[in-house]
């Protein structure tokens, strides 16, 4: 509630040039109501606004207590009220800025209203006064306005309801398809096995009847065409079975892998971004010698998420870029971090820390960037050997420690692919 | 010396790999008896000389190859029955799997298993750990090199 403690007297204003007669008029047609009453409560004024909003003639009102325009359930507390009011240091106060003031007209009806109330002592009398306005309309609109926020709140939540059982619902599909997709590899190896394992008895026995057809006794022109049989004929088919078996089975341990990094389970820590990194970059000493490329290590916060997990996407991304140099130049790759990360529409931030691996070689073309996180795509199969599911485990990797990655190419200037991940538990806070 | 009397229990039930398995240890020079059954069940009848093999003598000396996909009961079962019987806990066991799930590894690891393969098998990695395993069985007459 608001205490403005206002001049003591009127005396202290400027004398007014409006007459004292006048005033009364004034007072008389405002449309609020202004009602005086004694310390004793009995009303002395009730002037023509108050008649309108209260239903009483002014000679109907006056001499009762105040506490006639109030609902009954408000009139046994009120006159401790205006007690303390007219005994306190306040000379006007604004009420219901905290609760709903409620006051009741002559037919028993109730209605909201805005009230304030001030003191006026001259002469070791004191009246109150309260100026009261009919808040039924205002009260009406905000009435409507509250009930208009709830449904919008409503709604969004429903909404926000939705999008969650339908994030669970993709969660499980995805699920289903990692465990179909695991199944039927596996079931695909079983036959595989069989393949790859007698295509090379079918090699061993080749070689076994070559050397046997090296003998003498054979008529040469036996000996002839059967060399030719096992050579071309046999020996060729062999080899293109052996060739695209040992394609099956790479493509098949790649769909297992690529399941594996949807099932397999994260134990999220806080971790040493930059050790990490560091760990990664050493282990391809033997490629960055080869590729005769320059690797910087920038400084990287650190970020809550599976050790081994995260290792394997900076082992992807400083792998690809090294990968993909150009030749036209000297071969340089940066890892880098800052703290913060924005949101998909970069219009927030979304939290977490953000990572990139940046490197000046090929670069990716607009029309593959789509392309560039499914499974099975290769844009560049000449340098490098692989079945280009990488990138595919890297995102889904993200996605299932609360990050994302996207891309920033040019072709002939390089690549940076950036990702987030959540920034570390403090200590205070506790790992699910 | 070589233990003639030592077997080598095969369990596998897809003949393909049941045939690669022994060509691949008889190349190696595995010279021991390879009895090959095709599932889990059979397996344990094998060894408890139950059943079709009730005339098999009791207490020879056995080394169990185990497939893990099998019908009826599967390897994981028989590895499980015979870890838990102390009258066979002690014979060795080599879990070959086309799996290399790491939790069923762990999982064949924790019940007992000797010595966990993956199929296709690298049957030069395979026939050395035999051998370790065959050290105290001595399961290997000569080997020599595969031509």
């Amino acid at each position: 509630m608001s205490q403005h403690p206002r001049a003591a007297s009127p005396a202290a204003h400027a004398p007014s040039a409006v007459p004292a007669e006048r005033l009364a008029d004034i007072l008389d047609i405002a449309e609020d109501a202004i009602v005086t009453v004694t310390i004793g409560r009995e009303i002395v004024l009730f002037n023509r606004g108050a008649s309108k909003i209260f239903g009483y003639a002014p000679a109907e009102i006056i001499g009762r207590p105040l506490e006639d325009l109030l609902p009954p359930g408000y009139r046994a507390t009120h006159p401790a009220q205006v007690d303390g009011f007219a005994r306190g240091p306040e000379v006007s106060r604004v009420m219901g800025e905290r609760r709903v003031v409620v006051g009741q007209r002559k037919d028993g009806t109730e209605f909201p209203a805005e009230v304030t109330i001030c003191k006026l002592e001259r002469g070791g009398e004191t009246l109150l006064t309260a100026i009261v306005r009919d808040a039924t309309v205002r009260k009406k609109y905000e009435d409507a306005m509250v009930k208009m926020n709830q449904e919008l709140e409503e709604r969004v939540r429903a909404r926000t309801t939705e999008l969650a059982e339908r994030n669970v619902q993709l969660a499980q599909k995805n699920e289903e398809n990692e465990m179909f997709v695991y199944s039927v590899s596996h079931d695909l190896r079983s036959p595989l096995v069989n393949l790859e394992g007698f295509s090379d008895e079918l090699r061993t026995s080749l070689k076994d009847l070559g050397k046997l057809l090296q003998d003498d006794q054979i008529p040469a022109a036996v000996r002839d065409r059967a060399a030719d049989l096992v050579r071309g004929g046999m020996g060729e088919s062999v080899d293109f079975i052996r060739t695209a078996v040992s394609r099956l089975s790479r493509i098949i341990d790649a769909l297992l892998r690529l399941s594996r990094a949807g099932r397999v389970s994260y134990q999220r820590q806080n971790l040493d971004v930059g050790m990490i990194v560091r760990r990664v970059v050493d282990s391809l000493h033997g490629t960055i010698a080869e590729k005769q490329a320059e690797v910087k290590v920038g400084d990287l916060p650190p970020a809550l998420g599976d050790q081994t997990a995260v290792e394997q996407v900076f082992a992807n991304l400083v792998g690809n870029a090294l990968n993909y140099l150009s030749p036209d130049r000297a071969g340089r790759v940066e890892v880098g971090g800052r703290v913060g990360s924005p949101t998909a529409d970069s219009s927030t931030d979304a939290g977490g820390n953000t990572y990139f691996v940046k490197d000046n070689g090929l670069g990716v073309p607009p029309a593959y960037v789509p392309k560039l996180f499914q499974a099975f795509q290769r844009l560049h199969p000449e340098k490098a050997a692989g079945e280009g599911i990488g990138l595919a485990i890297v995102r889904r990797i993200l996605e299932r420690l609360g990050g994302r990655i996207w891309i920033e190419s040019t072709v002939g200037e390089g690549t940076t692919f950036f990702f987030t991940l959540p920034a570390p538990l403090q200590f205070s806070e506790r790992v699910e | 010396m070589t233990n003639q009397k030592l077997v080598i229990l095969l369990a596998e039930d897809d003949d393909g790999h049941a045939s690669l398995i022994q060509r691949n240890l008889k190349r190696a020079g595995v010279v021991n008896e390879i009895v090959r059954v095709r599932d889990g069940q059979e397996a344990l009848d094998y060894i408890r000389s139950e059943d079709a093999h009730a005339g098999r003598a009791p207490g020879a000396p056995l080394l169990l190859l185990l497939d893990i996909k099998m019908p009826r009961v599967d390897g994981i079962g028989v590895l499980h029955a015979i870890k838990n019987d102390p009258t066979t806990a002690q014979i060795p066991v080599i879990m070959l799997t086309t799996t290399d799930d790491p939790r069923e590894v762990e999982r064949c690891y924790q019940l007992g298993c000797s010595v966990y393969v993956t199929k296709p098998v690298q049957y030069e990695e395979f026939v050395g750990a035999l051998t370790r395993l065959g050290m105290f069985l001595e399961i290997i007459k000569v080997p020599h090199a595969r031509q």
